[in-house]
Parts: C-alpha cells; sequence; structure tokens
C-alpha cells in the first residue's frame, strides 16, 4: 500500500508538471500580453513600464523558472488583473466556497440517489419506478446549466421561492447545489437500483425477512449495505466532477467560487490566476482517481494495489 | 481496514456535509444593504493609480475625493459638471496656464490626517512615477514636464533627483531609498542590440543603459540647495551589465535618475495651496481633476503597509463619502457611510453593496427579483421586452407618474469601422467616402442595436457643450455610386478586389459585420469577406494594420472633442489606420494652444471636417447608455459620461415598499 501510494505521489509530481509547463507555455504563447492586452494602445513609455513591473520584458523560459520557482513554495505571486489581490488570496476565497457547494451538491445527489433508488428497486415496473428512471435519464442528459434556466424560471419568476443568485444565506445554497446534483443523482439512482435488485433476490434476503425481520430493516440495514457498493466506487470520479463541474452554474448563480474565477480569469487573459486554477483542477482530480483506486482495495480485497 | 471504511461511511458524509454547511453560512454574515447595485465584473484595484474601468472609476469615486468632484449641475441635472470637492475654490491665470486650488477646510482622512495639498504632490508624484505603471498617466501630461518625468526622459544640464538603491523592501515604491538632487553633467548611453524578448515575442530590440555624471548638490531645510557646493557622483541604473561599469569606478547603483519633481507644475507652497502649472491652456483640466485616477492616497497608509497591503479594507485610509468595510472578490464590495466625511450630512444611504456580477443574464434576474436597485449592464436581446415593461407598467393609474425602469441615454462613445488607408484602392478618399455612404446607419440601430443607437455621420458624439460637428452625408447609395466610378470602379471601370471586415469575436459585431457586408453587396457590387478573429489577435492585427476595414470603439475620457480627434494625428498610437494628414495634425496642435474656447471649439470643427471629408474611418453609431433602475432611487439621472455618484443617491422608502408590494417581491 505504501509502494502504491508513493507510486502514486510520483506520478502526480510528473502529472502537475506536465501540466504546468504546457499551460504555461500555451497561455503565454497565444497572448503574450496576457491582461495588458487593451484595445487602447499606450504610450511607449508607459507600455514599456508596465511590462516591467509585470516582468514581460524577461524572456520566458526565465519567467517559466522564476514561476515553477514560486510555485514550489506554493506562492504563485500577483494576479494580473485583479491586481490587489494575490493569486494565492484569489483561491484561498475561491475554493471553499467551491467545495462546499461541491460538498452539498454531493450530499444532494446521494440523499435524491439513494431514496429514488430503493423506492425504484422496490416497486419493480411500476408507475413510480417507471417515472423515476425516466427522469434519471433526463438528469443525465441535460447538462446542468440549462436545467439551471429552468429552475430560475419556475422557483425564481413563478413560484417566488428562492433568490435568483448569491451566496451565504441557507437559502442561496438550495437552487444551485440541486443543479449541480441533479446529473449525479440520476446516476446514483441508476446504480442503486440495480445494485438494489441484485442484493434483494439473494439468499440472505429471504433468511431476513423469514426470521420475521422489519421488512424496512431487510432493507436499510441488510440490503442497502450491499447494494451502495457500486456507488461508493463512483464516489470518486462524481466528487472530481461535482468539485470542477461547477464552473457555469457558479457564474449563472453568482457564486463567488473557483469556477467563476477560472471563467473570468480566462477571458481577461489573468495568465497567473488560470494557470494556478488549472493546477488545483489537477490535483483534485488526481488526488480522488488515487482515493478512488485507494477505496477499491479497501473494499474488495480481491484486488491488489501492488500488482 | 474493511469494516472501517464501510462503517464509517454513513457518519463521514453527514459530518462533511455539516462543514460544509458551515463553510457557506460563514459567508452570510452580512446584513443586506440600503442599497445594492451590480457593478459589472470584479475591481482591478481601489488604487486610484493603478485602475482603469468603469467599475473601479465607481468604487473609487466613492471612497476618495479629488481636487473637483463630477455632480450633477443643480440647474440641469442631466448634464454634469465639475464641482468643487477637497478644493473648495480654484484661480485661473490670464495664460489660461496655471491654476491654483484653494483647499478645503477640515477635510480628514480616515485616519484624522487633514486632507492637504501636500496629498497632491504626493499622488501626482506617484501617479507619474515610472515604476507606478500607472496606465493613465499620460492624463496628466499637460502638466509642465510631467511627460518627461514619466518618461525619464533627461538631457545634460537638466536637474534630477537620484533615488539610491538602499530601500528597505526592494519591491515597495514607498518609503523611498535616499534621495540626492543634483544637475546631470553627462549622460553615457550604451546600447545593447540583440535578442531581446517583449512579452514572448523575441524581437531585435535595442536596449539602452544610461550612466549618469551628477553634480549633486547638499540639501538645505529639506530643499535642495541649487547654489550650494556641489560634488560630483556617477549613478548607473540596476540591471546595467558591469561590463559598462568599468570604465565608472566609483559608481553608485541607482533605482531611479529622473527629472527633478520640482521642475514639474505642481507645486504646493502651503498645505492650503495647490499651483499647477500646465504645458498649455487646457479648457478641461478641471474635468481631469476630478477624473478618478487622479484622486489622492494617503501618504501615511502607503508608506506603513506597502502596496498591495494598504487596499486591504482593514489598512485603507480614504477621505471620500463612504469606506470599504468588506470586500469579497468577485462577489461584493461592502461600502458603509464614512462619518467624517466633510459633507457627511448630505450622504443618504448608510450601507452600499457593489455587487461583481459577471453574467449580464444573471444581473437582469437579480434585478427583476428585486435583488437589486440598479442593473448596469442589459442584455440586448431583452430590450424591446423591458420597453414594453415599462409601458405597461404605466397603464396602471397608480404607477402613471413612475420613473421608467430602463433608462436610456447618449453617451460620450462611438462604434467605427478604421480603414486601413496605406492599402490600395482603399488608399483613395473617394473608395472611402464611397463604402461610408453605401452603408444604411439607420437600418444597423433599428434592427440590429435596437437600443436607440444613434447613427453616426461623424467622431465625435453629439451633446458636447460648446462643441457642434461637422455637416455630414447620409445614406446615399447613388452617390456612392457615383464616387466609385469617379475612382475608376464599377461599371466599364476596374473591378474592385474583395474587401475584408475584421472585427473580434462578439455575436453583437458580428451581425452588424454581416449587415454591412450584405449593404455593400448590394449597393456597390463589392465582395465582402468577413474575418472573425479573438480578441487577442484582434488587436494585434489591428496594431499591425493587417486589415482592410476593421471594426472599433472609443469611449471619451472627457467631454471635450480632442479626446476623439487627437487620436487620428499623425503617427498617434491609437490611429492605426496609416491615416496622415499634415493639416489635420497642424488645426490638432493649435487647438492645444488657443486660449479662446469658442475659437478652439471652431477648430476642432474644421478638424473633424476633414477627418469626415477624408473618412479614414466609417462612423457607425454612437453608443447609449443603458441602466435599468428602480424608480424609487433618486437623484439617479442619465448624462454622457454615463457617471452616476452614489454619495447622492436616496431611497424613497414610501415609494420602494408599494413598488415591491404591487410586483409581488419579497
Amino acid at each position: 500500500m505504501i509502494r502504491f501510494l508513493l507510486k502514486r505521489l510520483m506520478w502526480m509530481v510528473i502529472t502537475m508538471w506536465v501540466v504546468f509547463t504546457i499551460s504555461f507555455y500555451l497561455m503565454w504563447t497565444v497572448s503574450p500580453e496576457g491582461a495588458l492586452l487593451s484595445e487602447r494602445q499606450l504610450p511607449a513609455a508607459i507600455k514599456r513600464n508596465l511590462e516591467q513591473y509585470y516582468d514581460l520584458d524577461k524572456p520566458l523560459t526565465t519567467r517559466y523558472f522564476k514561476v515553477m520557482g514560486n510555485y514550489l513554495m506554493l506562492n504563485p505571486g500577483p494576479s494580473m488583473k485583479l491586481i490587489d489581490k494575490s493569486v494565492f488570496e484569489i483561491l484561498k476565497e475561491g475554493l471553499p466556497i467551491s467545495v462546499s457547494l461541491g460538498v452539498l451538491g454531493l450530499s444532494f445527489a446521494l440523499l435524491i440517489g439513494f431514496g429514488t433508488g430503493i423506492v425504484s428497486a422496490l416497486r419493480r415496473q411500476s408507475l413510480i419506478d417507471v417515472s423515476f428512471r425516466m427522469i434519471a435519464t433526463l438528469g443525465i442528459a441535460i447538462p446542468n446549466f440549462v436545467l439551471a434556466g429552468f429552475a430560475i424560471i419556475i422557483f425564481v419568476f413563478t413560484l417566488n421561492w428562492f433568490p435568483a443568485g448569491g451566496w451565504g444565506r441557507p437559502i442561496d445554497l438550495v437552487l444551485p447545489s440541486l443543479c449541480l446534483a441533479a446529473p449525479f443523482a440520476a446516476y446514483i439512482s441508476r446504480l442503486t437500483r440495480t445494485g438494489m435488485l441484485e442484493v434483494l433476490g439473494q439468499d440472505y434476503i429471504r433468511t431476513a425477512y423469514a426470521k420475521g425481520l422489519m421488512p424496512t430493516t431487510v432493507v436499510l440495514k441488510h440490503a442497502f449495505r450491499g447494494a451502495i457498493l457500486p456507488v461508493v466506487s463512483y464516489l470518486g470520479p462524481a466528487t472530481a466532477g461535482i468539485l470542477t463541474g461547477s464552473l457555469v452554474l457558479e457564474r449563472i448563480f453568482f457564486i463567488p467560487g473557483l469556477g467563476s474565477h477560472f471563467i473570468e480569469a480566462v477571458l481577461q487573459k489573468d495568465h497567473p490566476v488560470s494557470l494556478a486554477v488549472v493546477m488545483v483542477y489537477t490535483f483534485v482530480l488526481f488526488s480522488m482517481n488515487t482515493l478512488v483506486d485507494l477505496s477499491y482495495g479497501l473494499i474488495d480485497p480481491r484486488v491488489k494495489l501492488d500488482k | 481496514m474493511k469494516w472501517s471504511l464501510r462503517g464509517l461511511f454513513p457518519y463521514v458524509i453527514p459530518l462533511v456535509f455539516v462543514v460544509a454547511l458551515f463553510f457557506a453560512f460563514r459567508m452570510g454574515s452580512l446584513p443586506p444593504a440600503d442599497f445594492t447595485f451590480s457593478n459589472g465584473t470584479e475591481i482591478q484595484s481601489v488604487d486610484p493609480a493603478k485602475s482603469t474601468g468603469a467599475p473601479e472609476g465607481r468604487i473609487i469615486d466613492a471612497i476618495f475625493e479629488g481636487l473637483y468632484r463630477k455632480l450633477p449641475d443643480p440647474t440641469s441635472p442631466d448634464d454634469m459638471v465639475p464641482l468643487p470637492g477637497m478644493a473648495k475654490s480654484h484661480d485661473l491665470s490670464e495664460d489660461l496656464k496655471t491654476y491654483t486650488f484653494h483647499m478645503r477646510e477640515g477635510a480628514k482622512w480616515t485616519n484624522g490626517e487633514p486632507v492637504t495639498a501636500y496629498d497632491w504632490t504626493f499622488s501626482w508624484m506617484r501617479f507619474l512615477h515610472p515604476e507606478s505603471g500607472t496606465q493613465y498617466a499620460y492624463q496628466l501630461w499637460y502638466i509642465k514636464n510631467a511627460k518627461r518625468y514619466t518618461t525619464g526622459d533627461l538631457k545634460e544640464g537638466d536637474r534630477v533627483e537620484v533615488e539610491l538603491a538602499d530601500r528597505k523592501d526592494k519591491a515597495q515604491m514607498f518609503p523611498r531609498g535616499t534621495m540626492v538632487s543634483g544637475i546631470v553633467k553627462k549622460i553615457d548611453t550604451f546600447e545593447e542590440g540583440g535578442k531581446q524578448s517583449s512579452g514572448g515575442h523575441d524581437e531585435e530590440e535595442a536596449i539602452k543603459y544610461h550612466v549618469y555624471t551628477v553634480d549633486c548638490v547638499p540639501e538645505k531645510d529639506g530643499e535642495p540647495d541649487w547654489d550650494g557646493p556641489v560634488k560630483q557622483r556617477v549613478f548607473y541604473t540596476e540591471g546595467t551589465p558591469a561590463k559598462y561599469l568599468t570604465k565608472f569606478p566609483g559608481a553608485e547603483a541607482a533605482m531611479h535618475v529622473l527629472l527633478h519633481f520640482s521642475e514639474v507644475g505642481i507645486k504646493a507652497p502651503d498645505e492650503k495651496t495647490l499651483i499647477v502649472e500646465l504645458e498649455a491652456p487646457t479648457p478641461y483640466f478641471l474635468e481631469l481633476a476630478s477624473f478618478y485616477p487622479m484622486h489622492p492616497v494617503n501618504r501615511t497608509c502607503v508608506e506603513t503597509f506597502g502596496y498591495p497591503d494598504w487596499t486591504k479594507p482593514e489598512n485603507i485610509v480614504t477621505c471620500g463619502p463612504y469606506q470599504i468595510k468588506e470586500r469579497r472578490i468577485r462577489d461584493r464590495i461592502r461600502l458603509t457611510k464614512n462619518p467624517t466625511y466633510w459633507n457627511a450630512d448630505e450622504v443618504s444611504l448608510e450601507t452600499i453593496d457593489a455587487l461583481a456580477v459577471q453574467s449580464d443574464t444573471t444581473q437582469l434576474n437579480m434585478f427583476m427579483s428585486g435583488q437589486m436597485e440598479w442593473a448596469t449592464v442589459v442584455p440586448n436581446s431583452v430590450l424591446d421586452q423591458l420597453r414594453e415593461r415599462d409601458v405597461d407598467k404605466k397603464e396602471d393609474p397608480e404607477r402613471k407618474e413612475e420613473r421608467d425602469d430602463l433608462l436610456i441615454a447618449p453617451m460620450l462613445s462611438t462604434y467605427f469601422y478604421r480603414v486601413n488607408t496605406k492599402r490600395p484602392p482603399l488608399d483613395d478618399p473617394r473608395v472611402r467616402q464611397a463604402l461610408n455612404l453605401a452603408i444604411n446607419k439607420q437600418e444597423i440601430v433599428d434592427h440590429v442595436t435596437r437600443g436607440g443607437q444613434i447613427p453616426a455621420g461623424s467622431l465625435v458624439p453629439p451633446g458636447i457643450t460648446g462643441y457642434e460637428g461637422p455637416v455630414t452625408q447620409s445614406y446615399n447609395p447613388e452617390r456612392a455610386r457615383e464616387l466609385l466610378a469617379e475612382a475608376g470602379f464599377g461599371p466599364g471601370g476596374k473591378k474592385m478586389r474583395p474587401i475584408q471586415i475584421l472585427y473580434n469575436t462578439s455575436e453583437g459585431h458580428k451581425s452588424i459585420a454581416e449587415v454591412i457586408q450584405q449593404q455593400w453587396k448590394k449597393n456597390l457590387h463589392i465582395d465582402v469577406q468577413l474575418r472573425n478573429v479573438e480578441w487577442g489577435v484582434y488587436l494585434t492585427t489591428q496594431r499591425e494594420m493587417d486589415y482592410d476595414v476593421c471594426r472599433a470603439g472609443w469611449i471619451g475620457d472627457y467631454p471635450d472633442p480632442n479626446t476623439f480627434l487627437d487620436m487620428f494625428i499623425t503617427d498617434g498610437e491609437n490611429n492605426e489606420t496609416g491615416w496622415s494628414n499634415p493639416e489635420y495634425d497642424k488645426l490638432i496642435e493649435e487647438a492645444r494652444s488657443e486660449p479662446d474656447p469658442e475659437k478652439r471649439m471652431k477648430i476642432m470643427q474644421d478638424a473633424e471636417q476633414l477627418l469626415v471629408d477624408q473618412m479614414p474611418i466609417l462612423p457607425v453609431y454612437f453608443y447609449v447608455s443603458i441602466n435599468m433602475v428602480r424608480p424609487y432611487v433618486k437623484n439617479f439621472y442619465p448624462n454622457l459620461q454615463d457617471l452616476h455618484p452614489l454619495h447622492i443617491l436616496e431611497i424613497d422608502e414610501e415609494q420602494r415598499e408599494k413598488i415591491r408590494e404591487m410586483e409581488g417581491l419579497k
């Protein structure tokens, strides 16, 4: 296990370095002036002063090593657009918001997914099952930002239940996390249903019923535990997906998370910020995938990590 | 191990959920503000010297105050005029070149220090200093010698200030290192031709290194004693390669060698008087003195914390009607009333939230659902519906007197096409005229932009006091064909080569280019290709003049024709059309030194007439400002520069309750 982790760590370092190098060179070659780019041409002297201020007068390779050094010391330097703020401050403010949005979304996804999945499995082929499955298929097919548009029309303007945007008050959290949760809830629901169906046909369930246990106990305690194995292994990619998938939703619901910063940084050519967010996303994706592989080994003793 | 993960699973998830909720709720601690508006994108900075955009302007105008301040004219509130701010009055000399500002008594910074004329000598020195990287520095170049101070352009015999390289923290401009004053005796310049990278592009560019021999003078009472005994010292700026320094054994490193600031026309003889000496009469200097980048900063604060720490809400020292209480990136800036502001009694709103809403649609959603009182950007696609909404609203007898929510007003800004006058056949003014006459601009504003924009015949938007634009021609395809025939194209003549329109990727620019493409095809039988490129490529292509016709826009910095017209002087930074006309250059130069305002405007008009005759640009329309404002917000006046000072706004509580009830908002 230690060997597995060390190997993964090594790969993570290599992946992050490759991602860093490619992103750095891509960004700075495609738009070499970064956020200084402006429709208004500045007098040459002022432009030179600004370029000096941002190190743009140095060769790209010199800057590459300098920035890499800064990253190794976890100090990505100042933002080029929001010049009062350092990249670190921007990440520090944005990341907790995105993470809490993600976790709320994930919790909703689990709650809804498990609930509908179990009901579907118990009432197999009934009207409820069919409609749940249909909604689930829709949920997977519809991107969350389209869903958000419909949700705003219905819940904000027609029913007047929730605010149109913002973050912080309990009521602000509901719509964005539900929209973010929808596709994942749908997927979890289908996984749970399949898992439950498989388990419900097993001998030990029949035994449990035969012992005279309450049907709720049987379903929740015996069947459900066996049924969620596939869901647990889906949690890794789901977490990564949910954390990196809130980009557009954050913009629609006016949430100052990492996704909003990323989109704006890319549009404004604020390369230091885009680069840092790319690195954070890489890290999140990589560590989540590692966690999943790890959990396989923990859950299923047949999987040997070192092979 | 198996039991631990599976066993813990049901407990871990709720725990994480609770932690996430905790984090999420931590943000919601602020009570709602009295007034909420969307400020567009997140502001770059609250440091006046480092800011450029309109969102920055709204915040900086609220927390700082300049010598003068642009406010609605008490007699006709739709016009903005510079009214006394931190200066209570000013005198202008006979030759219109020297402004003497008299500072307001009793104005205070939030740290208790009085606001004095010295704050301006410091702030404007910082503003002009090359190390500040001020984008708007050229706005103060109207002041005597200010340009030379920024550019570090020195001659032998100049009085200079040398900042030695002994700062405590090299990255911080203030507090400065030891300052030495002197007179330049000799400048040795070394050029290093070679590979020099500028922003990733490798270009051949000579780097110049200077070594200065300076006769240094002693200081007397804090001022340099120019007649005192001199001591010769040699300085080089940091970064000069050692090989050039071997000839100068005693050379000392300096951060900067600049023109002595006492040579620049900004003087404070005492703390209540500020004297500004200009290069030439500048009738719009008061506009500049009230422009937000020129607002003062507090020296103590800047020197104590350094940049960027001094801009943090807990450190910043301001002097305007509001203070920054909280600043969350891409969320909001919470402003609270500054009780020590000299005019605090007149400030009505206690708290203001400036939201950084990036998406136009979200902005509209939040406005419509009552989460904000003022939306600064409105999506074009819904303008018609919003207009209808205002009309419907007025049918209710109770609401007949209400102001419209959607406020559209002409703006000091023009949408035009640049023409590459270096490329045949566009080098012929007749062809350019023909292209202009063949564009039906009315059709564009009626069917494409649809916001009530005004078709443009010339470059300078209407509405500038005292200025009347030149005679322009309107849509006339007949005349266009004649002109083209005169130039030798069309039936019987040569066939015109296809013309390419360059624009940056945007739905709006594309629709306009398509309409013009059709009109030129229909009216002149010219084939037009559309070339759509990404913003960065668009700017570079335009700069390198690798285009035929190219979309452009310009927002006036101050309400004077000069802000538009001086763009097209020969080799102007923003000319980018290759157009050059000695007579035009002469007129612009003449206007610069003309003391009589009426004559000056006449010269400007002549210049614009010349521009319209030669047509290096094809004007398309004048922009309008579009704001959505709840009618219960009082003192909000649409104006040419789209300036809406926050501290004069008031809310009519009674009307607010009534409207919210009628619209069913919680």
